[in-house]
């Protein structure tokens, strides 16, 4: 973005790093002093294009190309009013209409294309849809709201994770605590010699440490695929069972074709050809190809 | 010889066979008379390849209608041809034995680039552009104009091979790429869309693993594909990386720059078309209203290959409102490209979720989340409409188009990781925004689900449950051969001190350490004395090598090992690695002797097999743990602990191990083949390494071999290959770990070889 400038003074980005550009509803932009400069009145005429604008409409801007800074501010307003949600509609297809009107409002609006007309037909729309536009306003569309909730789980996830680790740090420093305590006492205590305890306590301390390094391995244990099934359940190298009742019996279809005796399925399974192969071709093989068009 | 497994008739090429060949044999047939999906881990060099040809061609001869089609995926183009070659040979002996041709078809496939015979088309260099200009030639419209207009240029073989060789199939037989381009040129069809229109109704199809898994050529490629086919991954121990590139999307300030220009000429494009030919788009708008109903009709007819990039929600539904017409849609994107931009402009690490990228993209630029999800689709749609012709420009826009429906389809298993700089050069601007795939089950998942029998074989698969955990599938066998062996021919030797008892260690915190240094270079410098012909020595990382070769050269070591044997290193650099290898094979060939100094997770590593004399020795230094400060492991890494309950640090030991698994099987390619295995690091003898290698390396390492000194290597080494180097004849293997057919059929021996299979 270093080559990016005020159309005004020609200061670009690249020699005044803390260049800021603002941009206001027409789409064009001025850095920051030439907006104090121009605009010391509050209001005034857009150099580039003479749109009437205001100074307290100027924004910074946040994207390169700064048509598509306007055409959000736009579609932030226009969406404020076009807020019908996808239930609103009986079908799909009313909602995909519905969708595909705003964005030609926004694109209208966006590329000066008819303006005075869109301006009125939203005008329109916002005076017959007053109910549903505030009705709407509160509400998030489904999609959001699956969002939000994805979200929120993430976060309590999160939330949960650190608690843990915290309290599992917390109990492992008691324990080195208790520990410690421990061989205090004793030395105050026992009989035994100093070294011997100071041993033993050295000894317990490896105990405890490797004991804390294995809970900390320890995670907890799922035992199920996705699919719902036992991790560890031994599988058994048998082909699978065959289900011994019967459910369903086959009974083979009898076709009158008026020709030749067809070859049974069991005849062509196993020799892979069948002796009249100019007719029946051979079904292993050769599967018929079908007519698939060019693929890419 | 023929074999009976399990009552199935197996035609064996070869006189003689390996117990673990038809343990391993057993083991697949269960798999497919189960119609499941199976992990199986045989040693390198004991023909798993002719194994798994031989018993699913068998298997395909008896049931026809259980098994239709195999498709074999391999690595590289080298291993492809192998492969076929084996075929050969099979089909030969099924030949002679029956008597009767068969009419069995089975091809290669590989890209445009290895299959074109268009003259001008061939000579170009990278595949990219033979793509592009193949597309140029032959896409649908361009021919259309040429009813039009007779000078547009068009591929004369492809334009045969519509108007002839769809008709005609391709005759039964064996193809390698070379035999299609023969056939190709002979009949004047391009050997390309002949091969893909082939493997329809092939019997067994070779390709790459990326026609079944990278969702964007799979699509195009393997679509069709039967459901009853078994699916083969050979070397399939890297499986889970291949399907999280697949699936991963970077995006760099060049490439939103190329985006800029191909919506720029998306624009133009579309106003020129408005203005003379409107019917198209009204045309196409139509199509878009009534939504997307073919390809949803043919996934459930279960005609197509699912793809996770088109999810099955979208199929049901019409592409939103919002995207239905090509101005809005342009409109669409240069908003998405704009706020991608202004993300890029960060000047601090950003990592965030999709649904948090989602939430922000709707605050800053009012773009729901549905008309992302139809992005791609909806992109491919216009492209098509606007007839552009060289599709390969338009890769950028495609990247992108890509990322806004993955994030927008899945709320899990990706991370969005912001990086204003790379971690070396942290004056230097260049933000990339990684889109990083984290769950490796979600590429392969439609695979697992459409074919019946899927099978994952590589050498080194240790430990095996490990597999079906981040693959997410349930395999009905998983097994690890061992290889039996006539005489101990490999020696895992794991060295954990110098001769000044310094404990030997790549670990961060010695890698500046000269005492480890000093120690690792006298470990060569003893072993180039002792060993004949080739050594292999891998280090962990390139910095890690140049530094200690750096250092080596100070101590003089360098010199003293170059009076043993000559030293060749490999580089970054494609081209300089192929001639160090082609020198050092050479060097080993004419007996002066010579050390390969490589890297693991390198080229040599993965693809390279040094046979008898040019690998007689393999020194790892160091183990092989993957850079973990990188942000996009990290969140693999918790990711994996979260959601399939693997800890961060089993899952980089098992890939460390992995990879070192790779690097030392190197040496090894076949019985007669023998090698010495050398691991340097104290930290490889703990038993959480030790026992993810593979259980053919584990076998061989006693408790005597576990922390050895530099001059115990030394003494150790010097026994085993004087042992080795004693004359070795096929019949002192015969009946141990070569069996002839009366051999095979033995009672004891049936009863040892149901010993080999280890079942997990």
């Amino acid at each position: 973005m270093d080559d990016q400038g005020c159309p005004r003074c020609k200061t670009t980005k690249y020699r005044n790093p803390s260049l800021k550009l603002m941009v206001n509803v027409c789409g064009h932009t001025l850095c920051e002093n030439c907006v104090e400069m121009l605009f010391v009145r509050g209001s005034g005429n857009c150099v580039q294009c003479d749109t009437p604008l205001r100074k307290s409409n100027f924004r910074v801007q946040l994207f390169e190309d700064p048509t598509v800074d306007k055409e959000v501010e736009i579609r932030k307003k226009v969406l404020k009013i076009y807020n019908k949600r996808d239930f609103d509609f009986p079908s799909l297809r009313e909602y995909n209409d519905y969708l595909e009107q705003v964005e030609d409002i926004v694109f209208n609006l966006t590329n000066n294309i008819d303006v005075e007309n869109t301006k009125l037909r939203m005008e329109q729309y916002q005076r017959e849809n007053r109910d549903i536009i505030q009705k709407n306003k509160a509400k998030l569309t489904r999609e959001q709201e699956e969002l939000e909730e994805l979200l929120l789980l993430e976060q309590q996830g999160n939330e949960q994770r650190r608690l843990e680790a915290l309290q599992e740090e917390q109990r492992q420093l008691q324990a080195k605590k208790k520990n410690k305590q421990a061989l205090l006492d004793e030395l105050e205590q026992s009989q035994l010699p100093a070294t011997i305890l100071l041993a033993q306590h050295k000894v317990r301390a490896a105990q405890l440490e490797t004991q804390i390094e294995q809970q900390k391995q320890a995670v907890k244990p799922t035992n199920l695929f996705s699919t719902g099934i036992q991790m560890r359940q031994t599988v058994s190298l048998q082909p699978v069972p065959r289900i011994e009742e019967v459910l369903y019996h086959y009974k083979p279809l009898q076709v009158e074709t008026y020709g030749p005796r067809v070859p049974e399925l069991e005849q062509l399974g196993r020799l892979g050809t069948h002796g009249d192969s100019s007719t029946t071709g051979d079904l292993s093989w050769t599967q018929p190809s079908s007519e698939t068009g060019e693929l890419s | 010889m023929k074999l009976n497994i399990e009552g199935l008739l197996v035609y064996f090429p070869y006189d003689y066979i390996y117990p673990e060949q038809y343990s391993y044999m057993l083991e697949l047939k269960r798999t497919l008379d189960a119609k499941g999906h199976g992990v199986l881990e045989m040693p390198s060099g004991t023909g798993k390849t002719i194994s798994l040809l031989s018993l699913i061609v068998a298997y395909q001869r008896a049931f026809p209608l259980d098994v239709t089609k195999l498709i074999y995926c391999s690595r590289t183009v080298p291993e492809i041809e192998k492969v076929v070659e084996e075929l050969r040979k099979l089909m030969e002996f099924y030949a002679k034995e029956t008597g009767e041709r068969n009419n069995f078809l089975a091809l290669a496939l590989s890209s445009r680039k290895n299959l074109c015979i268009h003259p001008e088309v061939s000579s170009l260099r990278f595949g990219k552009e033979v793509d592009g200009k193949c597309h140029s030639l032959t896409a649908s419209y361009i021919r259309a104009q040429r009813h039009v207009n007779p000078n547009q240029p068009v591929c004369r073989f492809y334009e045969e091979f519509d108007a002839v060789g769809r008709q005609v199939p391709l005759p039964a037989g064996i193809y390698n790429l070379d035999d299609l381009k023969d056939f190709g040129r002979r009949k004047g069809w391009c050997p390309y869309y002949l091969a893909r229109y082939a493997i329809l109704h092939a019997n067994i199809v070779v390709y790459s693993y990326h026609y079944l898994l990278d969702p964007k050529i799979a699509d195009l490629v393997s679509k069709e594909l039967a459901k009853k086919s078994v699916v083969v991954f050979d070397e399939a121990h890297n499986i889970d990386n291949v399907c999280i590139d697949s699936m991963s999307v970077n995006i760099t300030r060049r490439t939103l720059d190329r985006c800029q220009n191909n919506v720029d000429t998306l624009q133009n494009t579309i106003q020129k078309i408005k203005e003379t030919d409107a019917a198209k788009l009204r045309e196409e708008y139509r199509r878009l209203v009534e939504g997307l109903k073919e390809a949803n009709v043919a996934r459930e007819t279960d005609i197509y290959l699912s793809n996770p990039v088109l999810p099955d929600e979208i199929l049901k539904e019409a592409v939103p409102g919002t995207i239905r017409t090509a101005e809005h849609f342009v409109g669409f994107l240069r908003r998405f490209l704009e706020y991608l931009k202004s993300r890029l402009r960060v000047h601090h690490v950003v990592q965030e979720s999709a649904p948090q990228f989602l939430k922000d993209i709707f605050d800053k630029v009012c773009i729901d989340r549905k008309p992302l999800r139809f992005c791609a689709e909806r992109l491919q749609s216009l492209l098509r409409t606007l007839e552009i012709a060289d599709i390969a420009d338009f890769s950028a826009v495609t990247l992108i188009s890509n990322f806004a429906t993955l994030v927008s389809t899945y709320s899990q298993g990706f991370t969005i990781i912001i990086e204003p700089f790379e971690d070396r050069t942290p004056t230097i601007a260049n933000p990339v925004l990684h889109f990083s795939c984290m769950d490796p089950s979600i590429a392969i998942k439609p695979v697992f689900q459409r074919f019946q029998s899927v099978i994952i074989t590589s050498g080194t698969l240790s430990p095996l449950d490990i597999y079906p955990r981040i693959l997410d599938f349930r395999p009905v066998t998983m097994a690890s051969f061992t290889m039996t062996l006539a005489r101990t021919c490999l020696c895992p030797l794991i060295v954990g001190r110098g001769n000044d008892q310094v404990a030997l260690s790549s670990k961060f915190e010695t890698r500046e350490d000269f005492a480890v240094i000093r120690n690792y270079g006298n470990l060569l410098l003893e072993m180039s004395a002792v060993v004949p012909d080739g050594i292999v020595a891998f280090f962990t990382s390139y910095v890690y090598m140049e530094n200690i070769v750096a250092s080596w050269y100070e101590q003089g070591i360098l010199e003293n090992i170059q009076r043993n044997k000559l030293i060749f290193i490999e580089t970054q650099d494609a081209a300089e690695t192929s001639m160090a290898l082609e020198k050092y094979q050479e060097a080993c060939e004419n007996g002066r002797g010579a050390i390969l100094l490589s890297v693991a997770r390198g080229k040599v590593s993965e693809g390279i097999d040094f046979v008898h004399h040019f690998g007689r020795a393999v020194i790892m230094f160091g183990v092989p743990y993957v850079y973990t400060q990188s942000r996009i492991l990290k969140a693999r890494l918790e990711y994996l602990r979260d959601q399939f309950q693997i800890r961060e640090n089993d899952f980089l030991t098992f890939d460390a191990m992995r990879h070192a698994a790779q690097c030392v099987g190197r040496a090894i390619r076949g019985k007669t083949d023998y090698g010495l295995m050398i691991f340097a690091d104290k930290r490889y003898a703990r038993a959480d390494k030790r026992g993810k290698l593979p259980r053919w390396i584990q076998e061989h390492i006693n408790d005597g071999s576990l922390n050895l000194t530099v001059d115990e290597t030394v003494q150790l080494s010097k026994h085993f290959l004087r042992q080795m180097a004693q004359p070795f004849r096929q019949e002192d293997q015969l009946g141990l770990s070569l069996l002839t057919l009366e051999q095979l059929e033995s009672e004891e021996m049936l009863q040892k070889i149901t010993q080999i299979a280890h079942q997990t």
